[in-house]
């Protein structure tokens, strides 16, 4: 290698490292958000609420001042990514403190298993087990859309594992119970811009909005819903 | 210059795409435990294609030797490019949305081996650093 290439590979580390800081930088700036003009930014946002009605049922107290909502599909990796990286310190830290309640809104485009997924959660829901069958499916997410880990069998072996009721568990997937609940999340999250999971979009008290992508960590949650409380 | 060019503008894209960089609602740089290998070949794939690319353009240009070195370089560089483009993304929405379920089988397997098809990409360009090295020491003897 001569000194022109070495020289070259020294300057893209560095370009590396720059950049790797300057994203440090950021995120601790994260920390210190100004509050009042972070208010102001999201006063200009104020949307028309969500209709949530087919959505999943809230976790957390109903009363809570900030509404999570998650789009997601079941057989997405980034949601899957979510859910094992920072759902737990925000359940922690916002749900079980009451400060704020989660809802889960299907969007399922990945394949022939998602919607069908989805449709299992809300036969779990009536047996009130939603939040669990919800767990159990973002846990033994593997492999790709569609491969079988999400099939008509292995749905069933997930409700059998949470000991549900197998008769009314297969009645409700029989019947496509929920197929036009899944559908009508799924034009609830194209209604509303989403074209991605999982989406989130926080919404305050008094109905301000805030909606980012991907698979984000638990600082933006918190620089987002700090200042809604 | 180029290869600077070259390197950012295959590693800011990537970043964003692979969800390691977020830019809303706050630029944010994030990587988990369990992405850390993704983003160490993102970040090598990117370098190697910034230090071939214009190794053979010099190459092609100054000497001009065939061509053929650089699409190996640029194969790669695709190769390294389109894998791991998550599914669960715009472009993958956008994709599955408009040809259906087999485009989502295709991005899904994209996202599935990114790993495998990024080392093969990475196994690429070093392949080509490797020969275009040895064919410019060979090239450029004064005799």
């Amino acid at each position: 290698m001569n000194k022109r290439h070495v020289v070259s590979v020294v300057f893209v580390i560095l370009v590396i490292v720059v950049a790797i800081s300057f994203s440090s930088y950021q995120a601790n700036l994260l920390e210190m958000h100004d509050k009042t003009k972070y208010l102001e930014k999201i006063a200009a946002k104020q949307s028309p609420l969500l209709n949530l009605e087919n959505s999943s049922p809230a976790l957390g107290s109903e009363n809570a001042p900030v509404t999570i909502v998650e789009f997601g599909d079941y057989q997405c990796e980034a949601c899957y990514h979510w859910f094992h990286n920072t759902r737990d310190t925000l359940i922690d830290n916002y749900i079980e403190t009451g400060k704020a309640k989660l809802v889960f809104v299907d969007l399922p485009f990945l394949g022939r298993d998602s919607p069908k997924a989805a449709q299992a959660s809300y036969c779990a829901e009536d047996q009130g087990q939603y939040w669990e069958y919800h767990t159990m499916l973002y846990t033994f997410q593997d492999g790709l859309p569609d491969s079988g880990w999400a099939d008509r069998d292995r749905l069933n072996s997930f409700a059998f594992s949470l000991d549900m009721n197998m008769d009314e568990f297969n009645d409700c997937m029989d019947s496509s119970k929920y197929a036009k609940r899944v559908k009508a999340n799924y034009d609830e999250a194209v209604k509303n811009g989403v074209q991605q999971t999982p989406t989130f979009i926080i919404i305050s008290q008094d109905g301000t909005i805030e909606k980012f992508a991907g698979a984000q960590p638990y600082s933006v949650f918190a620089a987002t819903i700090e200042p809604m409380l | 210059m180029l290869a600077v060019t070259i390197f950012v503008c295959m590693f800011i894209p990537l970043l964003i795409l692979s969800e390691f960089l977020f830019i809303e609602p706050f630029v944010i740089f994030h990587v988990v435990e369990d992405r850390i290998v993704s983003f160490v070949l993102i970040a090598s794939i990117s370098l190697m294609s910034a230090i071939v690319i214009p190794m053979n353009i010099y190459r092609i240009r100054t000497l001009q030797k065939s061509r053929s070195k650089i699409g190996g370089s640029i194969v790669g560089s695709i190769i390294g490019v389109s894998a791991g483009i998550c599914s669960c993304g715009p472009i993958g929405f956008s994709i599955i949305s408009t040809f259906g379920a087999v485009a989502g089988t295709a991005t899904a397997f994209l996202t599935n081996y990114e790993i495998p098809l990024r080392l093969i990409s990475l196994g690429l360009l070093c392949l080509v650093y490797y020969t275009t090295i040895k064919s410019i020491s060979v090239e450029c003897k004064i005799q």
